[in-house]
């Protein structure tokens, strides 16, 4: 028999609801449809698909307060927005509802603690970061922060860590060959040093 | 490798000589064994026909989709509890509770590839120290000396790197490679160790440290643990003996397979497993002989589901013992960041362990003895870092948080603590009586709780990392605590090995006990649980088992 491919029909299936951790895991093989359109239309500033332009603002203050900018770049900058757009229409599909509600409650606390602000996005940092503190531990947020990692550090055909950007923060450089020594305690031992 | 494979496609109404369900660690042996020994064999698979161009270093994919270990045609859940007084549920978080990879090659393939060969002391500890209370505790029916000669050919068949350490057992030949190149977090185990006064040793993989059997030596790109490897330097049976299994033009393979069944005849002899093709259609391939290679839980629940009112316990279960004595393999982990960098997302997981606490030492006040390794474990991908490889105490987000990501992530490692489980009957496998999978299978029921020496052992290894961490300068260290696991990646014990048919599931050469033209071979026949690195001797076991079933064939005596 000749070699067959992995079977690439997806099953959608609505397997549960977010954990409190923020893991949602779905035991199908649901694979990208077009990992490479998602960086595509990163490049192009392209449109929203899953998102308003107004949550697509939202989205992108909150992972900023996930991963900030600093010297580099925060979250948003780096494409998690993208990301979450992406994954939003795959196998983050079942969380969206979740997201925007928690978006729209963000914009219910922010004119309420800061009448006249127009809503989350339109805050100060510190402001932001305010309102977020008493939430951090809610689906909605753990989520967040699940989506923002995963962004983040992904390969960059998933839509976020632009330019690698999330790579160079850590340290870590994709290549698919090294040679020793890897690191400073290795290159050292093989000197003959101590350490 | 450079074999050309032969194609070819036996009629499922004619027998062939012998069905193999699963092509994994064993699965993949038996295949090439028997169809170079001039069997016709057809193996079958429920997972795809992966190959080295299909994967990647994509975490999204293998960390957070498990593509690797998902069903790649339908939902099969399973359900997990602690003990028999919970209802098992299905987690929607994370991985499957018996987290095993599909597809050609089977856990070979995502498997971290470390190779410790069981020890003497392993066959017989229940006669050198006496039964332990509420336990299956029992020697194997084979002695180290019997499947020596077998670990060796995994050695140098499989292709294992490594070299002799202080507290190893005795071998007929040398490691065919050297180790593989020693990592920062290896250095700085051998220094925290030595400082100890213990004896670290190099660690053998089954990753290819120079080129061997026309396949090339590792790259060092990082991904093996959770991956397949891009090169073929990783010793998975997919790029060992799948290949050499299908040159023969006798051994086809069947990926997209899934058995539900195997099917018996009036005179109790297995006739036919019943398969799901790649199409989703109902098939059952004839067969003189079968032989379940399909994991310590897979084989167990295919069995139970084979029952039949000659066999109303399940295939080959008169014992009662399908699917019980579970055994994963008790671990802990430590954590340690430094002050320069390792850069542990390179390279293979381990190069560095320490075998001195191997032995059972009374002075402990528990059973149990294990190993430690020095690794970056699942947390050297930058996704899993970003997750869970912070302190326990560390923000969660905002810029503190974002200071440690950047600070953490080349000056981390990990130390793991992997040690013996106790076989214990309320530890097993069964169906779950309410769900089933989209095939209508009944879903795998997992049941387990680590014993309290177990956790004491792992306890106990941890203790010893955390000295060995900050005896190597560690600036900070933590630990993860050691709870009842909930994520076997071991699966043993659940068919074991054993001459009585009333306290085994299968005699010592693998044949059923109940069934002549039946035979188990892989995690499920192991009678202890050995300290921690299993797929060795599940492969020292199919080679051995090969050479018994192919004379059993020839002679006529199956």
């Amino acid at each position: 028999m000749n070699k067959q491919k992995t079977n690439r029909r997806s099953f959608l299936y609505e397997t549960g609801k977010l954990a409190g951790g923020g893991w949602l895991a779905i035991n199908t093989p649901i694979l990208l449809a077009a990992g490479h359109a998602a960086e595509e239309q990163r490049k192009a500033g392209g449109n929203w698909v899953n998102m308003t332009p107004g949550e697509a603002l939202a989205f992108a203050a909150v992972v900023d307060q996930i991963i900030p900018p600093d010297d580099m770049p925060g979250a948003s900058d780096a494409g998690v927005v993208y990301f979450i757009d992406n994954v939003l229409g795959g196998f983050m599909a079942a969380a969206g509802g979740t997201l925007k509600q928690g978006l729209a409650d963000l914009d219910t606390a922010a004119i309420t603690a800061f009448p006249g602000s127009g809503g989350f996005a339109n805050l100060e940092f510190d402001q932001q970061t305010e309102l977020l503190q008493p939430i951090d531990e809610t689906p909605f947020f753990s989520t967040m922060i699940y989506l923002t990692h995963c962004g983040m550090f992904a390969l960059p055909s998933w839509g976020g860590n632009k330019d690698r950007a999330g790579w160079t923060l850590l340290g870590f450089d994709n290549r698919h060959a090294w040679q020793p020594p890897f690191g400073y305690y290795d290159a050292l031992a093989g000197a003959g040093k101590d350490f | 490798m450079s074999q050309e494979k032969k194609s070819v496609a036996f009629d499922t109404r004619k027998e062939v000589d012998f069905v193999i369900i699963g092509s994994g660690a064993s699965g993949g042996i038996l295949a090439k064994e028997l169809s170079t020994a001039g069997f016709d064999v057809v193996v079958l698979e429920q997972g795809p026909y992966r190959t080295a161009g299909d994967f990647s270093h994509d975490e999204m994919k293998v960390n957070i989709l498990h593509e690797m270990t998902n069903h790649p045609g339908w939902s099969d859940p399973q359900t997990f509890r602690h003990d028999a007084s919970e209802k098992a549920t299905v987690r929607n978080s994370g991985p499957p509770p018996a987290l095993y990879a599909r597809g050609v090659g089977g856990s070979s393939v995502h498997f971290t590839a470390n190779y410790w060969r069981l020890h003497p002391v392993d066959f017989k500890e229940r006669s050198m120290l006496g039964s332990i209370k509420g336990t299956g505790f029992a020697d194997w029916p084979i002695s180290y000396e019997e499947l020596e000669p077998y670990y060796s050919r995994v050695d140098w068949e499989i292709g294992v790197s490594g070299a002799p350490g202080p507290f190893d057992p005795p071998r007929s030949r040398p490691y065919p490679v050297p180790p593989l190149p020693l990592k920062s977090s290896g250095a700085l185990l051998e220094k925290g160790a030595k400082e100890l006064g213990l004896h670290p040793q190099a660690a053998p993989m089954a990753i290819l440290s120079q080129p061997h059997n026309n396949r090339p030596s590792c790259m060092h790109c990082g991904f093996c643990m959770g991956y397949g490897c891009e090169a073929n330097a990783k010793s998975s049976t997919l790029a060992t003996m799948i290949p050499l299994a299908e040159a023969t033009g006798r051994c086809e393979i069947r990926p997209l397979s899934t058995v539900y069944r195997i099917e018996t005849d009036d005179a109790g002899r297995v006739t036919e497993v019943a398969y799901i093709d790649a199409q989703g259609a109902q098939q059952a391939q004839k067969a003189k002989a079968v032989i379940v290679a399909a994991n310590g839980g897979e084989t167990p629940r295919l069995l139970l589901m084979s029952d039949s009112a000659r066999f109303p316990n399940g295939l080959a279960n008169h014992s009662g013992l399908v699917g019980k004595y579970l055994m994963a393999n008790a671990h802990s982990r430590t954590e340690a960041v430094f002050d320069q960098p390792l850069n542990e997302y390179k390279s293979v997981q381990v190069t560095r362990i320490i075998h001195d606490f191997y032995e059972n030492d009374p002075a402990r006040g528990f059973y149990g003895g294990g190993g430690i390794d020095a690794r970056p474990f699942v947390q050297g991908a930058p996704v899993m870092f970003s997750l869970n490889g912070l302190p326990p105490d560390a923000p969660r987000w905002g810029k503190a948080h974002k200071d440690l990501l950047r600070h953490n992530y080349t000056r981390r490692m990990s130390v793991l603590g992997s040690c013996t489980s106790l076989a214990q009957e309320s530890n097993n496998i069964t169906l779950d009586p309410e769900l089933k999978d989209t095939a209508g299978r009944p879903a795998m029921r997992i049941t387990y709780s680590d014993h309290a020496d177990d956790l004491a052992m792992a306890g106990f290894l941890q203790d010893r990392a955390v000295e060995i961490l900050q005896a190597a300068g560690a600036n900070t260290v933590w630990r993860e605590p050691v709870t009842r696991t909930d994520v076997l990646a071991h699966l043993l014990g659940t068919c074991r090995m054993g001459s009585d048919p009333a306290t085994s599931v299968v005699d010592p050469f693998h044949r059923s006990h109940d069934v002549p033209n039946l035979f188990i071979c892989d995690g499920s026949s192991l009678v202890t649980s050995g300290r921690g690195q299993p797929t060795m001797t599940i492969q020292a076991l199919a080679f051995r088992a090969s050479e018994h079933i192919a004379g059993f064939a020839r002679r006529g005596e199956i």
